[in-house]
């Protein structure tokens, strides 16, 4: 406690982080300053002066000396021994002036007007106060600061309800949110949240004095601004300036904090539930470690499919060809009845990214100990070579780090990821960072958000990356830039790992990459000087062949540099998939079983479930989640194969294609409707809990498959609550032992790692790329890539059926030398074809590598087809930027 | 259509390039630009924004900050009239309004065919000579009434000639 700074408060003696402001000390003891402009997590701003207080600090002689006039509390620092008043005569006098200023441009006459719990839109008003302008009509009422901030300041708003109505048009034809800068009070907190957490900058203040006001660069939309849709600005609007369109009007009756389902860093996410039973609004959590009060548009915008009416409610069961419904122990009779005959291997289940862990904890006991089947997989677990090694070698297959860490780190190596689109809050640390001066690396084919962030962005060949960083590690030797005491003293296999790099003779490492040598040389030192480095990688465009040897050359590298086990360094693996890390924690996955504890014969992989149902080894087919279809390229073909099975049962809350063709059908829960938990990217474990009630007939995976297992005379997984599988779990899982049920908290908890023994260096091979991804008829590789903004280039934008849309002329890049030979010229016009999609663009030559194309489209053109989108969870069906075989063609 | 907005873009980056001073900002390409073309036309804020590795939206932050900037193309012909005290004491009035109706406007702004761009100033400097205006930067003192009329019938008869 010695480190804080002692003050007076009112009188209250209080003490608080040295280096805050007043109003953050204040706050941090539970006392209320009124506030508009200052917003916590954001830097000092001074705006709105409703903090203001008379301060005084003491002086070397023992009296005090005031603070001249009346400090805004939110710009003024604490000092030892200061003296703060914050509601003197004249303090309260002071704000209540500053209000009239501000609410002589807002409507006002409800605001403190004694009827207004009881006042509706179509009431006589005894203010005459017109409809438009009350309370009752703003989308923001009985959650709106301003209205807080004038009732706590007991307002007698003798003025006269005429106010300065700006009369400016509402902005109300871009996605998901709606603009009216009627009701702005010009705070600029919307504006900071862009700027300086989200790194954006996509709104900002324009005009001066009087005029000023919110918004972007002359006649453009959010579409063209360079806006992620994070909802970022609207979750910091004191007024009913910026809001979700969605449900606007919808009030919540209850606030319920769960965790999102889109991506692996787990926002925790408070959802506001109206009395119909809906989920009308999402606001991130602020004191979620994981999140920070940070959400992006899948999580701000993309839970609406919880509402959707169109769901599964019944079980439904095969009878002369057609699917008809019948009762649940109809259903799980049936099912038992079935699966009976299905003991002895030929079954597979593929469980749901979105299970919980208990989910999908009961799922792989259902396989192994009921159906005696290893085949048990969770279907986000496509790439099970990107974490494998990463666990042998240190010890957890995990982030090593927090994901909030990363605003410490001075490099940050990105590998191959989409990030600000796949696991969109893990990159804000990463701008916030890069701002403060951090550099980044991005290795990656494709333009992406953060290569616009980044000090150097390398686009080596396909498949060299495992040589590329070969190269770095070669060349960090060289220049003897090891960390040699971490590398000898806390990590095995130093010498024999040293010894296989002199393969990477950094000639030969330049040719197989097509990166130069000083490139080469540049990124080492880069990354090895810095006092703290951390990886990030998805490897995304990397052959399954050339992912293990990528893995094992990043780990080398943060073993090499000493940043395992150091503060805002560490290594980061980037999967996608809600739940994958707790799935594989549960041993919901071929190879592991609970607690990683390897099976002893693994079953088999999801690329193989479709070959293995076509050829008969799988006779039974048990999908929970239909996920593994929307992650197919050949969607027909998969159908096609799975149809050959005896049995196919699919849990899901919606109707698919795979519905369609089941034998059973069996309504399941949704995230909304649960309660469970989930393990994010950092091996964080947190809470998911029901906001709304069944809609149907549906039910949980855990409880259904429990019910079926005692059908088929199983009697060890007879569970009572979701908590009951938790405990179970805490027993097998060694690293979810020192896990508190009853006391997770939004913060969440981090389980332990895997195991604790020492580092261990991989040696690794000067693997030779091949280009499996070409053929003879579509002989080049396109690399797509999408980006937020553009300013180099002109987008237009164009109103249809009332909605924004952008378009506008792409640019495909194309090597100098294959244009040459097609004889293509700069901004000829040509056509990429591909397997199942064609694009038109200019072409522009450049330094691309022989036999890529690129092109970059805008995020804007994405956020337009998810709003119009008629799925019922669109977000959880965008399709990654997979690189492609594609041919040119000129037009 | 492309080619004149290309053309418009290489304009715009050489104004930017052509800057001599040692720290170029946003506030200074904006002004190299407005000072070249006469104006900010959209692409130069996309522009600048490339240029000063910020986003449009900063950009035009900063330019809408200003009254002097100016987001459309500027009339042929820049007329100003003083209304600072010495001016208006001396009858700036009467000039405006002469002014204003020979240009058929009736504050600030530019003439429906493009040609006048008209602007009050608080003060040109002169104000020995008020009440002042000022033709295409060119300063008139002891302004009359009838004198200003001739000066602006001049825009319109030297079209009349060629």
């Amino acid at each position: 406690m010695s480190n804080k700074v002692n003050l007076t408060i009112d009188g209250v003696e209080i003490q608080a982080e040295p280096g805050s402001m007043i109003i953050q000390a204040a706050m941090d003891n539970e006392m209320y300053i009124p506030y508009l402009c200052y917003y916590p997590g954001m830097k000092p701003y001074g705006a709105c002066r409703m903090c203001v207080v008379k301060a005084e600090a003491p002086t070397p002689d023992g009296g005090y000396r005031a603070l001249p006039g009346s400090p805004a509390s939110c710009t003024t620092p604490i000092s030892e021994g200061m003296r703060v008043e914050t509601n003197t005569g004249d303090l309260v006098g002071l704000r209540k002036g500053i209000m009239e200023l501000l609410i002589s441009e807002h409507p006002h006459g409800c605001l403190n007007c004694h009827r207004i719990e009881l006042c509706g839109p179509t009431d006589v008003c005894l203010r005459h106060v017109s409809v438009n302008d009350r309370c009752v009509t703003c989308p923001k009422n009985e959650r709106c600061e301003l209205k807080d901030t004038v009732r706590y300041m007991e307002m007698e708003l003798t003025t006269p309800l005429t106010y300065n109505n700006r009369h400016l048009p509402l902005e109300v034809k871009d996605p998901y949110w709606d603009m009216d800068m009627n009701l702005c009070i010009v705070c600029s907190r919307c504006v900071r949240a862009c700027d300086e957490v989200r790194g954006d900058r996509a709104i900002t203040l324009k005009d001066r004095s009087g005029r000023s006001i919110i918004g972007t660069a002359a006649g453009t939309s959010l579409l063209e601004s360079g806006c992620e849709f994070c909802g970022a600005c609207i979750d910091v609007c004191p007024t009913g300036a910026i809001v979700e369109r969605d449900y606007k009007w919808d009030k919540a009756v209850q606030k319920i904090s769960t965790t999102c389902p889109h991506c692996p860093v787990g926002c925790q996410l408070d959802l506001d539930v109206n009395k119909r039973n809906k989920v009308v609004r999402s606001i991130p959590n602020r004191q979620a470690e994981a999140n920070m009060g940070m959400a992006c548009f899948k999580g701000k915008f993309g839970l609406d499919f919880v509402n959707n009416k169109n769901r599964l409610k019944k079980p439904m069961v095969r009878k002369n060809s057609t699917l008809e419904e019948v009762t649940w122990p109809e259903a799980l009779d049936f099912v038992a009845s079935k699966l009976e005959h299905h003991k002895n291997g030929d079954y597979a289940l593929i469980a749901s990214a979105r299970g919980t862990n208990e989910d999908n904890f009961a799922a792989q006991k259902f396989a192994r100990r009921v159906m005696k089947s290893n085949n048990v997989n969770v279907s986000s677990n496509s790439r099970p070579k990107l974490v494998d090694s990463l666990q042998n070698l240190v010890g957890n297959d995990c982030a090593s780090n927090k994901i909030w860490e990363l605003l410490d780190s001075q490099v940050i190596l990105l590998v191959s990821a989409n990030i600000t689109e796949e696991q969109n809050v893990a990159s804000v640390p990463i701008k916030q960072a890069v701002a403060k001066g951090a550099n980044l690396i991005v290795i990656d084919q494709r333009e992406t958000e953060l290569t616009r962030y980044a000090t150097k962005w390398i686009r080596p060949l396909i498949n060299s990356e495992s040589v590329l960083i070969g190269g770095i590690l070669r060349s960090i030797i060289d220049q003897s830039l090891e960390d040699h005491g971490f590398a000898t003293e806390k990590c095995e296999g130093y010498d024999e790992f040293r010894n296989s790099l002199w393969d990477f003779d950094l000639v030969k490492v330049s040719a197989q990459t097509g990166i130069s040598q000083e490139e080469i040389r540049e990124m080492a030192q880069i990354f090895a000087n810095a006092k703290a480095s951390s990886i990030l990688y998805g490897l995304e465009t990397i052959s399954d062949t050339h992912i293990d040897a990528t893995v094992k050359s990043l780990v080398n590298l943060s073993l090499i540099t000493g940043n395992l086990g150091k503060k805002s360094g560490g290594i980061y693996p980037l999967f996608s998939g809600a739940n994958q890390q707790g799935s594989r924690d549960v041993g919901c996955v071929p190879n592991l079983l609970p607690g990683h504890r390897p099976a002893a014969s693994p079953g088999i992989d999801l690329t193989e479930i479709s070959e293995a149902c076509h050829s008969g080894a799988i006779k039974a087919l048990h999908l929970i989640g239909d996920e593994l279809f929307h992650n197919t390229p050949d969607r027909s073909e998969f159908l096609d194969k799975i149809k050959a099975t005896d049995l196919l049962i699919v849990h899901e809350s919606f109707a698919s294609e795979v519905t369609e063709i089941a034998d059973v059908v069996l309504p399941s829960a949704l995230f909304s409707e649960k309660t469970g938990t989930y393990t994010n990217m950092e091996g964080r474990i947190h809470r998911l809990r029901p906001a709304i009630g069944p809609i149907g007939d549906e039910d949980e995976d855990w409880r259904i498959l429990s019910q079926v297992a005692a059908r088929l005379g199983s009697d060890d997984m007879s569970y009572s609550s979701s908590d009951d599988v938790l405990t179970e779990i805490t027993n097998e899982v060694e690293s979810y032992k020192s896990l508190q049920i009853d006391s997770l908290s939004s913060r969440g908890h981090i389980r332990n790692p895997i195991s604790t023994s020492s580092y261990v260096f991989s040696p690794i091979e000067f693997t030779q790329r091949d280009e499996v991804l070409v053929n003879d008829q579509y002989p080049m590789v396109l690399a797509p890539g999408r980006v937020l903004f553009d300013a180099a280039r002109d987008a237009s934008i164009v109103v249809e059926n009332d909605l924004n849309t952008i378009t506008r002329r792409e640019i495909i890049e194309i090597n100098e030398g294959d244009a040459k030979k097609a004889g293509i010229s700069e901004g000829d016009v040509i056509k990429i074809l591909g397997e199942e999609f064609e694009l038109t663009g200019s072409a522009h030559l450049n330094g691309l590598h022989s036999g890529m194309v690129a092109t970059t489209t805008l995020f804007g053109a994405l956020i337009e087809s998810l709003n119009s989108s008629s799925e019922p969870d669109p977000m959880a069906k965008i399709e990654g930027l997979r690189l492609c075989k594609v041919r040119i063609e000129k037009v | 259509m492309t080619a004149d907005k290309d053309n418009l873009r290489t304009r715009i980056q050489q104004a930017i390039q052509s800057q001599k001073r040692p720290t170029v900002t946003v506030l200074s390409s904006l002004l190299a630009i407005q000072d070249s073309m006469g104006y900010i036309p959209e692409e130069a804020i996309e522009e600048v924004a490339v240029h000063s590795n910020t986003s449009i939206n900063s950009v035009f932050g900063v330019a809408s900050f200003y009254p002097n900037f100016r987001f459309t193309p500027p009339g042929e012909h820049s007329v100003e009239v003083c209304w600072g005290p010495t001016c208006h004491l001396k009858g700036a009035t009467e000039i405006l309004e002469s002014v204003l109706g020979k240009l058929g406007l009736d504050s600030e702004g530019d003439t429906g065919d493009g040609k006048v761009s008209f602007r009050f100033n608080t003060c040109l400097g002169a104000c020995s000579q008020a009440p002042v205006i000022s033709v295409d930067h060119e300063l008139y003192g002891n302004a009359k009434p009838d004198i200003v009329q001739n000066l602006l019938g001049s825009f319109y008869e030297k079209e009349n000639l060629h």
